[in-house]
């Protein structure tokens, strides 16, 4: 006779290899890759009719039609203002890798006070990347600094520290950079005693105040879970930047293309490589931002089919 | 048991045509058209279309018995039902037609 509350090995087998558990198992994790929205809505009901009977067929079935389900969203599971902040978390990342790319160009470009003027494609592209980028850092920060500021209070008024912390930090990760930047740069005798091996380490330092800066009040935004107008006009003015980012990272893809073709001599273009793979980031971190922005810029639109 | 023509098989009709009668939760619409159609609908497939229909309100929710929630047919569903029904019946027609003056086939 066994003791109550223990198990006993045959009690063993049936909790790690009896079929309803590796069947229930299967199909959480077929369940998994379908959208929020979507589990919350269906996934008792879909674990119901699978106890009931169902096979691997079902959970295969299952994993096939997780695709469409992301592509095509039911239309009345479609969550605006969820759909708004999780483009706004993804897009400020990305839109701030985009941002410090377009920093770099600058960096080893415009700021070496390098003008082909042979070439008059680099100066007009110069010239619409400064644009683009000015337009697309101010939609971005005149866009969002009404839903900032909501937060901000909230968080303080509900003493939520861990949210305030995050909420602060696009205003201290890059004061800490430029001051670290600072720094450095006297002591190794000033901008231009700074080897390549520094310009690494230094844009790397970059990138990573940028992500902290961005990652903050994307956490704050998934934790707080702001609704309104001025969601709607953040997601809005996302799309603006967005868009002008997209341009001023067209204008580097042409700049640089420009330099390797005219002036292969020119600062670290000399090696293929590097020109190649900053603009497949540039591509990358573009591409990211377009279609997140574009996404939540949508359910921030008024709805045609709403009552009221 | 399913025959060679089911990828034909229209699973929003099966669906629809499943819930004319009284309302049902997944399984039973999975065993009621297998049994009367005789398709069997994969879960992934019958929630797809759950999904599609309530959608488009052609069906509607009813309060969940345990974990199993029923869906009935709404009167857009049934508008439609008839509608797409009677375009398969012209469709049934006209094959049968065709394949009696081509064929001398009388149907089995």
């Amino acid at each position: 006779m066994s003791t109550p509350g223990k198990r006993t090995p045959d009690m063993r087998d049936s909790g790690t290899r009896h079929p309803d558990k590796r069947k229930a198992r299967a199909a959480r994790l077929a369940l998994a890759l379908y959208p929020p929205s979507w589990r919350a809505r269906y996934a008792d009901e879909v674990h119901a009719l699978l106890q009931e009977g169902g096979g691997l067929r079902d959970v295969a079935s299952l994993v096939w039609r997780a695709l469409p389900a992301w592509i095509w969203p039911p239309a009345h599971l479609h969550d605006r203002a969820a759909r708004m902040r999780a483009s706004l978390s993804t897009g400020l990342l990305a839109w701030s890798f985009l941002t410090g790319l377009g920093l770099v160009f600058a960096q080893l470009t415009q700021f070496q006070g390098f003008r082909p003027a042979a070439h008059p494609i680099i100066s007009v592209s110069y010239l619409v990347f400064d644009a683009a980028l000015a337009l697309s850092v101010a939609a971005a920060g005149l866009g969002g600094l009404p839903l900032w500021l909501l937060m901000l209070r909230r968080a303080r008024r509900e003493h939520r520290r861990r949210d305030v912390a995050a909420l602060l930090l696009p205003l201290i990760a890059p004061a800490a950079f430029l001051a670290g930047l600072s720094v450095t740069v006297r002591l190794v005798g000033g901008a231009d005693g700074a080897s390549p091996w520094w310009f690494l380490v230094l844009t790397l330092a970059g990138f990573t105040a940028a992500t902290a800066a961005a990652a903050g009040p994307g956490l704050a935004i998934r934790r707080l879970q702001p609704r309104g107008p001025a969601l709607r006009l953040a997601a809005t003015a996302g799309g603006v930047a967005a868009a002008a980012g997209v341009v001023a990272a067209a204008a580097i893809i042409v700049a640089v293309t420009g330099l390797v073709l005219w002036a292969p001599g020119f600062a670290g273009y000399h090696h293929a490589a590097i020109p190649g793979l900053y603009l497949a980031l540039v591509v990358a971190a573009a591409a990211v931002t377009a279609v997140s922005a574009a996404r939540g810029t949508r359910a921030a639109l008024p709805d045609p089919n709403a009552e009221n | 048991m399913g025959d060679m023509l089911d990828r034909w098989a229209d699973p929003p009709l099966l669906v629809l045509a499943s819930l004319a009668d009284e309302p049902k939760h997944g399984y039973a619409i999975t065993q009621d058209v297998a049994q009367t159609m005789g398709v069997r609908l994969s879960a992934g497939t019958l929630y797809a279309v759950i999904a599609r229909l309530e959608a488009r309100g052609f069906i509607e929710p009813l309060p969940a018995e345990d974990r199993r929630r029923p869906y009935r047919i709404t009167g857009a569903g049934a508008r439609e039902l008839a509608r797409q029904s009677e375009r398969m019946s012209r469709v049934a027609s006209l094959a049968t037609e065709r394949l009696h003056a081509s064929l001398g086939w009388a149907g089995a």
